[in-house]
């Protein structure tokens, strides 16, 4: 191994030498300075952040255990920015609610040990990477939903995450298995040489799709994700809603579109039926709910639905505007979260009837809102327009009309419920509206670059032109 | 005599799997399961995979069983018996069951596997220089994570586990 190895893994290694620091620093800080840990680990994922942008080189280190090029060098980023915005919308959770029980250093050890296993699970070159990243990333947040002790419906999120993904990773690594008898390796790119379309390589990749298709809560595996929602912190729904969520889309991608591509002629079927499903039960069980959070789940179920139509796609095309699409939907979900996450710490109120006229005593924190909806619903000017838009264009231009239309009804249904939240906080009155409050440094920094972001992203578009020419790697 | 035993050992296997199932009992549960886990170990030795086998007994029957068990006693009333399902939820979990076994049956007999020829015996040297070696084939890098994955989850537990007791003066319930 030479030095440039490991400056191709730093991503891995800066973090987990930030996890240990932490660590050390739960040991050494003294009693009554804990709060400063906070300080301390959103300072150094900051520079880790930024130190993320240094370019890289592709390699592949391990024997091909590990792999990295360009994209997955970005998406890494894009997780990256991701978990620091959700750190600063969390700061003043954690300093308010969680340092005073002393359970503060565990919340960034086991966010950052999830966030490691991402990043190993995106750059695997063999099944045993991924399945170890796999676990890594999911493992911990069933203990961060449980992270509320006190409250029954935390320890009753952590339960049905655990099992429920417990489940979900056996039935996929069975799939893994029946994939590595018909080749007779886990590396990727022995069992691209090797695949065929057989009855047992496409049983075991339905199985091993049926694993990540849970993570990402598609219809029919989404049951979890309302409940876990709802029942564990904020911070955590949003971190299951964007990072998780997204992480297991792009493995999921890169691994149809290279080692699974000679079952594409199965893969697209499936894809095809799960996507109709996804978006219209995410959507019309999106109408009925009352509890933010619960809300937010549905919804991103149905923004599930719509990633599907770039992955059918099964082109430079679809890699790049799937990727685009992520990076939006972070910043759209975690704006719309992160103002659940201050109105809820304040004044403990979930439910979408309390929003009613916040617009007059919250008009920025409102403003945000619907910023955060109006990008997630996909209305022209916000971020959220272009990403549908070049997923739809990606489906169609393989032919997918139909789909396509059926996508364009669901955003007209999925519009209809944004605006009933939007409708709540500006036009109706109520005689117990949520009181004026300023929120901290950390969360209106959070949500300013959330705003930025939305605001920005859909109108420069070098970047997209930068991440498709990125995406060529993987076709 | 291969063939005899390799049944015979399978036949074990799936009663007592069975049986671990369908016992109402959790503390009998685990040890039918306890016997499927050291049928495993000796499908591992037919096959010439003693290493393997040797772990299997140790981890699994020896070190997961017990400590299965201990949850057992201290969550549970050992006397507590799990509650009958409905007789149509029954049916209907077993027509799912039988539909499942038959898909993957059928799928997995009807694929000619390679047949390889693997005479050669793998030895505890040869294992422990391929968990140290980091160049093809090489195991340095999940055997790092794996230890990145236990301590997580040894912090997630003992988070979960601490429970609600507040330190200091700041007495303030979630």
């Amino acid at each position: 191994m030479e030095l440039s190895s490991f400056l191709s893994m730093r991503h891995e290694i800066l973090l987990l030498a930030i996890t240990l620091l932490v660590l050390i620093g739960e040991i050494f800080i003294p009693e009554n300075k804990k709060h400063s840990i906070v300080h301390m680990a959103i300072f150094l994922f900051g520079i880790h952040t930024i130190t993320g942008f240094l370019p890289t080189v592709e390699t592949s280190l391990f024997g091909g255990m590990f792999r990295t090029n360009g994209m997955i060098h970005f998406f890494k980023n894009v997780l990256n920015i991701g978990v620091f915005i959700l750190l600063l919308q969390s700061a003043d959770w954690l300093q308010e609610k969680v340092m005073v029980q002393n359970k503060g250093t565990e919340f960034f050890i086991l966010l950052f040990s999830s966030l490691l296993g991402m990043y190993f699970m995106i750059s695997s070159g063999d099944f045993l990477m991924f399945y170890l990243g796999l676990e890594l990333s999911t493992l911990p947040v069933a203990a961060l939903a449980a992270y509320e002790t006190t409250n029954r419906k935390s320890s009753e999120a952590g339960i049905k995450l655990i099992l429920s993904s417990a489940l979900a990773s056996g039935v996929s690594l069975f799939g893994i298995s029946m994939l590595y008898a018909t080749s007779g390796s886990i590396y990727f790119n022995d069992i691209i040489e090797m695949i065929t379309s057989t009855d047992l390589t496409i049983l075991g990749m339905i199985l091993f799709f049926a694993g990540l298709a849970f993570k990402i809560s598609l219809v029919p595996f989404h049951f979890w994700t309302a409940d876990v929602y709802e029942g564990a912190p904020i911070s955590i729904a949003s971190y299951l809603s964007v990072i998780s969520k997204g992480a297991a889309v792009f493995i999921l991608m890169i691994l149809l579109f290279t080692v699974m591509k000679p079952l594409m002629h199965v893969w697209e079927n499936m894809i095809y039926v799960i996507a109709v499903l996804t978006m219209f039960i995410g959507n019309l069980f999106a109408l009925r709910q009352q509890n933010m959070k619960r809300f937010l789940a549905f919804s991103s179920i149905a923004q599930a639905g719509f990633i599907l139509l770039g992955l059918i796609a099964g082109n430079q095309l679809g890699t790049a505007t799937i990727v685009y699409f992520v990076l939006i939907y972070i910043f759209s979900n975690l704006a719309a979260f992160g103002v659940v996450q201050a109105i809820s710490l304040q004044t403990g109120k979930e439910n979408i009837k309390d929003y009613e006229g916040l617009y007059r005593t919250n008009p920025n924190l409102s403003l945000v809102m619907m910023l955060a909806l109006f990008s997630l619903a996909g209305i022209p000017p916000v971020a959220g327009f272009f990403g549908k838009f070049f997923l739809f264009t990606a489906a169609a231009s393989e032919g997918y009309y139909l789909l396509v239309f059926l996508a364009v009804v669901n955003v007209t249904i999925s519009l209809y419920y944004y605006l009933i939240v939007v409708r709540a906080m500006f036009l109706r009155k109520s005689d117990n509206p949520i009181p004026f409050f300023k929120n901290k440094v950390y969360m209106r920094l959070g949500l300013l670059i959330t705003v930025i972001g939305i605001l920005v992203l859909g109108l420069y578009s070098p970047l997209y032109d930068y991440i498709y020419n990125l995406s060529g790697i993987f076709n | 005599m291969e063939r005899i035993i390799f049944y015979s050992i399978a036949l074990i296997m799936v009663v007592f799997a069975i049986a671990s199932v369908t016992s109402r009992k959790m503390l009998r549960s685990v040890i039918y399961l306890l016997f499927v886990l050291c049928g495993v170990a000796g499908i591992y030795f037919l096959i010439d995979y003693n290493f393997l086998a040797a772990i299997q007994l140790t981890v699994y029957a020896g070190g997961i069983i017990v400590l299965i068990i201990f949850s057992v006693l201290l969550v549970h009333h050992i006397e507590m018996q799990l509650e009958i399902a409905k007789l149509s939820r029954q049916i209907l979990t077993a027509v799912a069951c039988m539909v499942g076994l038959g898909i993957f049956l059928t799928t997995i007999y009807s694929h000619e596997f390679n047949v390889v020829e693997n005479s050669r015996t793998t030895t505890t040297a040869d294992i422990g220089s391929k968990l140290l070696s980091y160049e093809a084939g090489g195991f340095i890098l999940p055997f790092e994570v794996i230890s990145v994955l236990l301590l997580a989850a040894m912090i997630g537990a003992i988070i979960i586990a601490k429970g609600a007791k507040l330190t200091g003066k700041n007495d303030k319930a979630l």
